[in-house]
């Protein structure tokens, strides 16, 4: 059928709102953005005090809810100082996304980049060409490859689980059957958190009857739990890469009767999360994982005020228990952000090893 | 050729084999043989065992009678897995930071997933956009609307007050009712929802007229609108129900997990397609049955529960489903 005059001006008319929908969303979208650019642009190598500064923050997906609380940390660390402008970029979990990101920040001149990368090959490039640019940044909780970069800030999972681990020897005086439920094994939180128990437990009689991946995901830890229970008549304690996991177990292990007679130690504490179960007498423990929101912000402006900082900055953990969760947990490893005093080109503090 | 819900098979040997409803049993049978031999440690021998995998695999179950519905008419729903997520989180903010009462939040949030389901099936119907690509549209927004409902964060018994801190509420009687056993122990009530959902599917699609009508679309849609089938309401009603059995799902998910996460049910539209197919329904539309759904949801079930007690490491575990997953539907094709 030859196209009708009325077929060619309705798909014209198509065609014109389309390109205006795109239009308007484009200009919304400029105006927001240019609200939050600072007007001036000097060199970053002499500022003036109290200029204002824009930090670019990439985040590689907001649907981990830790990563919904670095966020969170960082937008409140950078309220205490009104010079501060961060823009807050997700990544949705997609490494090409990411790297557009990263290139749009400097396209725009940022003054800093804080970015947590979903991988580390991948985003070397990018935060390296960032640098060359001009343009310091700060990398956050997962690496880049190389030294390209102006600072990492990062806990460190090997000595979560091995102080985990330590705290289980402890706990158990020596023995029992642990059964350890495991985060996603391809990711380097997991393996970290599973060969740091492994160090942690050498050398006791502590034995692991049950192991299985559960991908961090609540639903799968209480399905795996459910066949441990199955299958064991006795199981002294549960370690779980996370504390969803950990909470997970408790709830299979509830649904058999068993709670009582079982332990179960998570990681992350959220104080939502890890931390609440804890003080419900759900969790017996919980290692912090710290997000380092509040350090990349000091390091931020220590950065943009001229100073030297360290190469690496190995945030330290605190171990949540029934006993001294009201207290705040205890610390552990290095010493916290805070208590810290690092002058300017000093040594970087004793890595955790 | 359609099949039709009334027709009754004849039990003759050779029409018997010929029933898609046989070789599903089949596929179970074979599943268990696989259950017994790599017991476990025994595992397999205890009823916890199969309470436990019929447990978990009620919430894909109740996704996978919704999504029977859909696919008979010829359609599909890729959204159920997000709109899961959302009830879920509805569910929680209604039940467990507002503290409403079981009789207000329930009907609600059905409603929530009901509504979804019409959305989607209204703009299928009527505009006449694929299925696949109005549900992935749905699936994508009812994620986004989940994480905003939620402020990104999983809707949990810590309630934020104004000042940053945490104050902790109980868990409501109603999740704990849902995530309880019945029958001394023996059943979970999540099972029991299940089931209901099953015979509920049963009732819509082989004893009223709609579900006559929903395999006449699915067999053939012109010659079904020609007869005056409603189409268009039809498929508004078949996805709505698919919503609703999302809905269902989702207060099941957050009892089950004592709190609205919106980051769940990433993928279960996948695993509930598999039940529907591994079960013998064709992905063509007009033929099977939610008793083959039925049937789906135990071998897939099963498969988990064998591959878990086993501490099967989950690369293989990846690799084995997929192989058994073809092999489920390779033994379930009909020559023409």
């Amino acid at each position: 059928m030859p196209p009708t005059v009325s077929n060619r001006s309705t798909c014209l008319m198509t065609i014109v709102a389309a390109v205006a929908l795109i239009a308007a969303a484009l200009s919304v979208t400029h105006a927001d953005q240019s609200a939050n650019r600072p007007q001036a642009k000097p060199p970053a190598s002499q500022p003036p005090p109290a200029r204002s500064y824009t930090i670019g923050m990439s985040q590689c997906n907001l649907g981990e809810p830790w990563r919904v609380q670095m966020n969170a940390e960082i937008k409140k660390a950078a309220e205490a100082h009104p010079n501060l402008k961060v823009v807050f970029k997700d990544a949705q979990n997609d490494t090409l996304k990411q790297r557009a990101h990263v290139e749009e920040f400097v396209s725009a001149k940022v003054d800093l980049i804080i970015i947590s990368p979903k991988e580390a090959a991948p985003l070397t490039e990018p935060v390296a060409k960032a640098v060359a640019a001009g343009i310091p940044v700060i990398v956050l909780d997962r690496r880049v490859l190389g030294d390209q970069f102006t600072c990492f800030i990062g806990a460190d999972n090997k000595l979560i689980g091995r102080e985990a681990g330590k705290w289980i020897v402890k706990k158990l005086g020596g023995k029992g059957k642990v059964v350890e439920l495991k985060g996603l094994m391809t990711s380097t939180p997991g393996q970290d958190r599973h060969t740091g128990f492994r160090e942690g437990i050498k050398g006791s009689q502590i034995e692991i009857i049950f192991e299985a991946d559960m991908k961090w995901l609540e639903p799968d830890a209480r399905k795996e739990m459910e066949s441990a229970l199955a299958r064991f008549d006795h199981i002294d304690l549960v370690y779980a890469h996370n504390d969803p996991g950990a909470h997970g177990a408790w709830l299979a292990a509830k649904a058999a009767g068993r709670e009582k007679k079982i332990m179960f130690v998570g990681i992350d504490a959220l104080p939502h999360e890890g931390v609440m179960y804890v003080k419900k007498g759900v969790l017996d423990a919980t290692f912090e994982y710290p997000s380092g929101g509040r350090e990349a912000i000091e390091t931020a402006l220590k950065i943009l005020a001229g100073e030297k900082v360290p190469k690496e900055i190995t945030l330290g953990s605190r171990l949540f228990t029934r006993e001294n969760v009201d207290q705040g947990g205890e610390p552990l490893g290095p010493p916290a952000a805070d208590e810290r005093k690092p002058e300017p080109g000093a040594e970087p503090p004793p890595k955790s090893e | 050729m359609t099949f039709s819900p009334e027709s009754r098979p004849r039990f003759a040997p050779a029409e018997l084999i010929r029933q898609p409803a046989f070789t599903a049993l089949l596929a179970l049978v074979l599943v268990f043989v696989l259950g017994l031999l790599f017991s476990g440690d025994g595992a397999f021998y205890k009823w916890g065992t199969h309470r436990d995998a019929l447990r978990q695999a009620s919430v894909y179950g109740i996704l996978a009678c919704g999504m029977t519905v859909v696919i008979i008419s010829a359609g599909i729903d890729l959204s159920v897995g997000s709109v899961l997520a959302l009830v879920a989180v509805c569910f929680s903010l209604f039940g467990i930071h507002w503290q409403w009462p079981a009789y207000a939040a329930i009907p609600l949030c059905l409603l929530i997933g009901a509504a979804c389901g019409v959305v989607s099936g209204g703009l299928a119907a009527r505009f006449g956009i694929q299925p696949f690509v109005v549900t992935l549209a749905m699936m994508v927004f009812a994620r986004g609307l989940a994480k905003t409902v939620s402020g990104g964060m999983k809707v949990s018994t810590a309630i934020r007050t104004a000042d940053g801190d945490y104050s902790y509420v109980e868990v409501p009687d109603i999740f704990r009712a849902i995530d309880s056993r019945l029958l001394d122990g023996n059943l979970s009530v999540v099972s029991l929802i299940f089931l209901v959902c099953v015979v509920l599917s049963w009732l819509c699609l082989a004893r009223l007229r709609w579900g006559r009508y929903l395999y006449a679309i699915g067999g053939n849609e012109p010659a079904a609108r020609l007869s005056g089938v409603p189409v268009a309401a039809m498929k508004m009603l078949a996805y709505g129900l698919c919503g609703l059995f999302a809905a269902v799902a989702g207060i099941c998910q957050a009892a089950q997990e004592q709190q609205g996460d919106p980051e769940a049910g990433v993928g279960y539209e996948l695993n509930a397609i598999a039940i529907v197919v591994i079960g013998g329904t064709s992905l063509m539309g007009g033929r099977g049955g939610i008793g083959l759904t039925l049937l789906g949801t135990l071998i897939i079930g099963y498969i988990e529960k064998i591959l878990s007690i086993n501490a099967v490491p989950e690369a293989s575990r990846l690799m084995l489903t997929g192989a058994i997953i073809v092999a489920a539907v390779l033994v379930q094709r009909r020559k023409a």
